[in-house]
C-alpha cells in the first residue's frame, strides 16, 4: 500500500519538478498507465526504476531506447500510451539488432515485454503503434 | 521465467497473454544507433548491478563497506562524484539489511547535497530513508534511494548545474563496480563475472562527459577520471558470450580501485 502510494506521489512529485524537457499532459497520463501496469510486477518481486522515457509513438516508427541490463536479472519493460494511439506492443532487440524472445503482454494502450538476458550489455527497448493513430507513451522498467 | 498470473488478478483482466514475442526480426545498425540514449533510462542503479551479483549465491555485502569518507569537498566535480559513490553505498548498506548503516550514509548524501546547494527537497528524502531503515524496508529503500539520487540530479539541472548530472552516475557506476569486482574476487562464480560486461555503458559516460562544458572537463579530476575510463572500457569490452576469468576481473578491480581512489582523495582545488 504504502509503495503504491509513493509510486503515485512520484509521479506528481516528478510531473511537477523541473527537468531537461517538461512532460506534456498526455505523457504524464501516459507514463501513470505504465506505472500501473509495473506495479502489478512489484508483487512478484520486481522493483520499478525511478526513470522513464516518454515520447510520441508513431505508425511505421520504432520508437527505441538503448538500456544496459545485466546477466541474471529479469526485466519488465512497461509502457503506456494515450489516444489517439489505441494498441502498442514493446519488444527488446540486442546489441547487434537482433530481437529477443521476451514474455509478452498487450493491453490496448498498455504493453509490456518480460527478459532475462543471458549476457550482460545494451539491449534496445522498442515501442511500437499497432492500433490507432500517433499518440504519447511513456515506458519505464522493474528488475529483480 | 516470470508468471504473469497476478496481473489478471489484479484487475488486468482483458490482457492478451502471449509465452513468447511475435516474429522476430532484426534492426539495422542506423536505427540502433538513432535510438535514444539518457541518464535516467540507459544508465542501471547499483541497486540493478547488486541484484545480478547476488543472483548465484549470498553475497557477504556488510564486507563490502568503506571507511567513511571526508564530506567537506569544496570543488563541485568531486562532491558530484562521490555523492554518487555515497548513493551506491547507501545500495549496499540496503543490501546488507543495515539499517544504521542506511541512515549514517543517508545523512553524509544530504550533507554532500547540501554542500552543492541543492538540498531545499531533500531534508524530507533524508527523514524517509531514515524511517523506511527503522521500518526495514528495504525494496522501498532501494526506491527511495534512487528518487533521491533523481532528485539531485533534477536540482542540479534546475540550478543549471546539468553537467554535474553525469558524474553523479559516474560515481555511482564506479563505486558499484569496485564493489562487484571485488566480491567476485573473493568469491569467484563464472556467473557472477558476466556481470562486469558493459562496454556500451562506459562508452555512453564518456560521451557524456564529452559534452560538458571545456572549463569543467579540463578540470585535474575529471580529465584523470575521463582518461582512466577510456581504459577501464576496453578492460570491460569482453565478448557477449564470454565469461571473464578471474585475472581479467582482478584488471577490472584494479583499475576501478585506483579511479575511486582519486575520486575519493585527490586534492583538487576549489
Amino acid at each position: 500500500m504504502k509503495r503504491r502510494l509513493l509510486i503515485f506521489l512520484s509521479i506528481f512529485v516528478l510531473a511537477a519538478s523541473i527537468s531537461a524537457r517538461a512532460e506534456t499532459d498526455a505523457e504524464v497520463e501516459a507514463r501513470k498507465a505504465a506505472l500501473d501496469l509495473a506495479g502489478a510486477f512489484s508483487n512478484e518481486g520486481f522493483k520499478i526504476r525511478d526513470g522513464h522515457w516518454c515520447g510520441t509513438v508513431k505508425q511505421n516508427d520504432h520508437a527505441l531506447v538503448a538500456v544496459n541490463l545485466y546477466a541474471g536479472n529479469q526485466y519488465w519493460f512497461s509502457a503506456g500510451a494515450t489516444e489517439p494511439a489505441k494498441k502498442i506492443a514493446v519488444s527488446v532487440y540486442d546489441e547487434t539488432g537482433k530481437q529477443v524472445t521476451t514474455e509478452d503482454y498487450n493491453a490496448g494502450e498498455k504493453a509490456a515485454a518480460g527478459f532475462s538476458p543471458t549476457n550482460s550489455g545494451q539491449y534496445f527497448v522498442s515501442v511500437d503503434l499497432v492500433e490507432g493513430q500517433a499518440g504519447s507513451f511513456c515506458l519505464i522498467y522493474s528488475y529483480k | 521465467m516470470i508468471r504473469l498470473t497476478r496481473l489478471g488478478a489484479i484487475g488486468l483482466i482483458g490482457g492478451i497473454l502471449a509465452a513468447v514475442g511475435a516474429e522476430t526480426g532484426r534492426l539495422p545498425a542506423d536505427q540502433l544507433a538513432k535510438a535514444v540514449r539518457s541518464d535516467s533510462i540507459s544508465i542501471p542503479t547499483p541497486g540493478e548491478l547488486f541484484a545480478a551479483l547476488e543472483k548465484p549465491g549470498k553475497t557477504d555485502w556488510s564486507g563490502q563497506y568503506r571507511g567513511p569518507i571526508p564530506i567537506t569537498y569544496r570543488n563541485r566535480a568531486q562532491i558530484a562524484l562521490n555523492l554518487g559513490g555515497l548513493i551506491a553505498d547507501g545500495f549496499i548498506a540496503v543490501e546488507a539489511k543495515d539499517s544504521q548503516q542506511v541512515k549514517n550514509i543517508g545523512s553524509d548524501i544530504i550533507k554532500l547535497a547540501k554542500a552543492l546547494g541543492v538540498s531545499e527537497n531533500l531534508l524530507s528524502r533524508g527523514n524517509s530513508i531514515n524511517e523506511f531503515a527503522e521500518n526495514n524496508e528495504w525494496d522501498t529503500l532501494q526506491e527511495e534511494l534512487e528518487a533521491t539520487q533523481n532528485e539531485v540530479k533534477s536540482s542540479m539541472q534546475s540550478h543549471s548545474d546539468q553537467d554535474l548530472v553525469i558524474l553523479v552516475s559516474l560515481g555511482g557506476w564506479i563505486r558499484g563496480t569496485q564493489v562487484v569486482s571485488g566480491a567476485i574476487m573473493q568469491n569467484y562464480d563464472a556467473r557472477s563475472a558476466k556481470v562486469l560486461r558493459q562496454p556500451a555503458l562506459v562508452k555512453f559516460m564518456q560521451s557524456k562527459i564529452n559534452e560538458i562544458s571545456p572549463e569543467l572537463r579540463g578540470e585535474p579530476l575529471v580529465k584523470d577520471v575521463n582518461e582512466q575510463l577510456a581504459g577501464i572500457e576496453k578492460l570491460v569490452s569482453f565478448p557477449a558470450d564470454k565469461t571473464p576469468s578471474v585475472d581479467e576481473v582482478r584488471k577490472v578491480n584494479k583499475a576501478v580501485d585506483k579511479v575511486m581512489e582519486e575520486i575519493e582523495n585527490k586534492a583538487v582545488a576549489r
